[in-house]
């Protein structure tokens, strides 16, 4: 029973991995662990240099125990995000006469099999060998490296029960704030060194096995904690979280009324956002990219004496079009589960697509519009924001949505979307190429043939070109899902 | 009203749908049976231009289906829950669907007034996702948006399924009511033999995507589909 559970999780992911996820998309997620984890062992095998060179002194192994605290706090941030609970899979076994506690195990087992688990023991496997064992032995090397790991992987554990326990809390929020504070805040503002009173513990097990048997207690107790609440709240109600309460009305945005049938759509578009926990992340991470000007306009690496940095030209595009790029990738795959209805009204289609364009341009222009205090940093930052949304709403947003209506996958808007690449194929990743390139090519040859200023000026000009020119560009993309409507609609009837 | 000719859906190899020759005149409730698979949701989904025909065509109105969308206007149907917008609420749909058929709010509650019987205080006002509602509670939804903007033509895919009884009956005097009131034409593919032989003025039988019996006899119908489902 046990091997048939496994044998079930195992097929889970071989057969929903051909029909959400291309195989390019898997390659290359595959690839990229790889390379990760690789630059790792890399780190791992230097870091006693790393140390030395950093600090300057001739005891790594003090310097690094010391630290070692941060690495924990750390791990506990990055789990936190992207740590996936298994708990998905609950529903269709629940029924059947296997005993929940089976399940649960098999399902813990499983989330185990993570990179993430793995990075502890790359990353210090190799200084245990070259510092550790010259100076103290095996044992102590493995009673250290032991200790490490024991401690990373109670931190799964923890990381589990903490995460079904508090998810969309305020509590789990504070929790992680507190940490990150506590965990870069303290040292900084030398209220006290967490990583010097963590010290010793380490530095003991290096002497004896007692912390290293401490942590294989911990660690069984951090599973029996994670399995008892997973078994004590198997059930569905608890698992699919509350239904939702409607929020109150008043979320039509007025101004789109204007717009006849697409302004209705484009308000649908909107509630859609809203609603769904993977577009309402997409719609904070916009708003966090605002930011994104704040890391290359103050840094003294990208400002050059005279004229405009070119990277700031991409950085632009991505202030103002974030949202465009991020959302509009997925276009229609935004509206799988409900493309029959569109499909069946006089228009509908059409009017959906127009109804997107609204959005992504009243989006873009709102972003503009906020990215204007950067003119702080320079009236040029605030041009180049101003070519690159002229270039975004009138180029590049058709750029985007032909490449996106290309294939469009189904996809499960209410999952989350860290590390989600449900709706993701090959148009996604070719997306990139476009979006990098494309106001380079405009950009540069005016840019090095006579100056910044005229680049800008270009950028300016096509874009208010595709402005003025937007009823036939965006023609090309309603005829093209017009005749490709077959198959998008049958593959998204498709079951996820 | 409804013309189909030669039409037939292939999947590589395999034959899922085969019609040589199907009219449907005006304001008839035309009733589709078969066994899984017989291909009656196929039917209705490329009847609609949801899904192409390898061969043959579908006239509404005189026109055809995958030529014109002007038939939309006058044509509802509810397939299934990819034609809702499940995450608003019925309320919020309703008054969507207001607005793109360009109805006024009169005409919206006069519209969801001859169905307060079959709604059963379970669906308007209610502060739910209709992705949240119960199966029965979601067709019934489904149903009152494909009869708005006075529909000539009106599709249902299996309208009786997870509704309670007493809402069985309800929605079969509705829709007699409906096709009196409004000369609608009704397709109707269902399981339930007593429902459909009860309403519809005529049955196709679909087996293995092809009519076998098309039955216009009211006093025949049930005896010659029990005499095909139950052997």
């Amino acid at each position: 029973m046990f091997f048939q559970l496994i044998r079930l999780q195992l097929l889970k992911s071989f057969r929903s991995t051909s029909r959400a996820k291309s195989i390019l998309t898997n390659i290359f997620l595959g690839f990229i662990i790889l390379l990760l984890l690789s630059y790792v062992v890399i780190a791992g095998i230097f870091l006693q240099e790393i140390i030395k060179t950093l600090s300057g002194e001739v005891d790594p192994l003090g310097i690094l125990n010391g630290y070692l605290v941060f690495f924990f706090l750390t791990e506990f941030t990055y789990r936190y995000f992207l740590q996936s609970l298994p708990v998905v899979d609950l529903e269709s076994l629940l029924h059947l006469p296997i005993g929940k506690r089976r399940i649960i195990h098999v399902l813990l087992l499983r989330s185990f099999i993570s990179p993430i688990n793995l990075i502890a023991l790359l990353l210090f496997t190799p200084f245990a060998f070259q510092v550790i064992r010259a100076e103290f032995g095996a044992i102590a090397m493995w009673s250290w490296v032991g200790a490490i790991i024991l401690s990373s992987w109670i931190l799964h554990w923890f990381m589990l029960w903490f995460k079904q326990r508090f998810e969309d809390s305020t509590i789990g929020l504070l929790v992680v704030i507190a940490v990150l504070v506590l965990g870069a805040g303290s040292n900084y503002l030398g209220w006290f060194n967490l990583g010097e009173i963590m010290k010793p513990v380490f530095d003991y097990a290096i002497q004896s096995p007692v912390p290293l048997l401490g942590l294989i207690g911990l660690f069984g107790f951090s599973y029996w904690l994670c399995f008892h609440y997973h078994v004590q709240n198997a059930y569905l109600e608890d698992l699919a979280g509350e239904q939702e309460e409607v929020r109150s009305s008043g979320q039509s945005i007025g101004f789109f009324a204007r717009f006849g049938l697409a302004g209705e759509m484009a308000n649908l578009e909107w509630k859609l956002i809203i609603r769904h926990k993977k577009s309402r992340t997409y719609l904070m991470l916009s708003a966090f990219f605002l930011l994104y000007g704040l890391i290359f306009y103050t840094n003294p690496a990208y400002t050059s004496e005279e004229g405009i940095s070119t990277i700031f030209i991409f950085v632009g595009v991505f202030i103002t079009g974030i949202f465009m790029i991020q959302y509009g990738q997925l276009f229609l795959s935004w509206n799988s589960s409900s493309f029959d209805f569109f499909l069946n009204r006089k228009d509908g289609v059409e009017a959906l697509i127009r109804g997107k364009y609204l959005l992504f341009i009243s989006i873009s222009v709102v972003c503009f519009l906020a990215s204007v205090p950067y003119v702080y940093f320079g009236i040029d930052i605030l041009l180049i924001h101003m070519a690159t949304f002229l270039f975004n709403v009138g180029v590049l947003i058709h750029f985007i949505i032909y490449l996106a209506i290309w294939k469009p996958k189904p996809m499960d808007l209410n999952k989350g979307a860290m590390f989600n690449y449900e709706g993701v194929g090959a148009a996604q990743w070719l997306m990139v190429i476009p979006m990098m390139v494309l106001p380079y090519v405009i950009y540069l040859p005016f840019s090095l043939l006579i100056s910044d200023y005229a680049g800008l000026i270009a950028l300016s000009v096509v874009g208010l070109i595709g402005i003025l020119a937007y009823k036939p560009l965006s023609k090309i993309n309603v005829e093209r899902v017009y005749k490709n409507q077959y198959e998008i609609s049958s593959s998204f009837r498709q079951e996820l | 009203m409804i013309k189909v000719t030669n039409l037939k859906k292939q999947y590589k190899e395999a034959v899922v749908l085969d019609v040589e020759n199907l009219e449907i005149p005006k304001s008839e409730c035309f009733g589709l049976v078969g066994n899984n698979g017989a291909g009656k949701t196929t039917l209705f989904r490329i009847m609609l231009d949801l899904v192409r025909a390898t061969s043959g065509q579908v006239e509404i109105g005189g026109t055809d289906v995958s030529q014109s969308e002007e038939w939309k206007k006058s044509t509802g149907a509810y397939l299934d829950e990819h034609m809702l917008l499940s995450y608003l609420t019925p309320d919020e749909y309703f008054e969507t669907l207001r607005k793109i058929y360009g109805l006024s709010e009169a005409d919206l509650q006069a519209h969801l007034d001859r169905f307060t019987e079959l709604f059963n205080d379970e669906i308007v006002g209610k502060k739910k996702y209709i992705r949240d509602l119960s199966k029965g509670n979601l067709k019934k939804v489904g149903i009152a948006a494909a009869l708005m903007g006075n529909p000539e033509v009106v599709f249902l895919d299996e309208p009786f399924e997870n509704l309670d009884p007493s809402s069985q009956v309800r929605l079969k005097k509705l829709i007699l009511r409906e096709k009196e009131a409004s000369q609608i034409t009704f397709l109707i593919s269902s399981h339930d033999l007593n429902h459909v032989t009860e309403i519809c003025d005529r049955i196709v039988l679909l087996e293995k995507g092809k009519i076998i019996r098309d039955l216009r006899e009211k006093a025949e119908m049930m005896r010659e589909l029990e005499e095909y489902f139950v052997g």
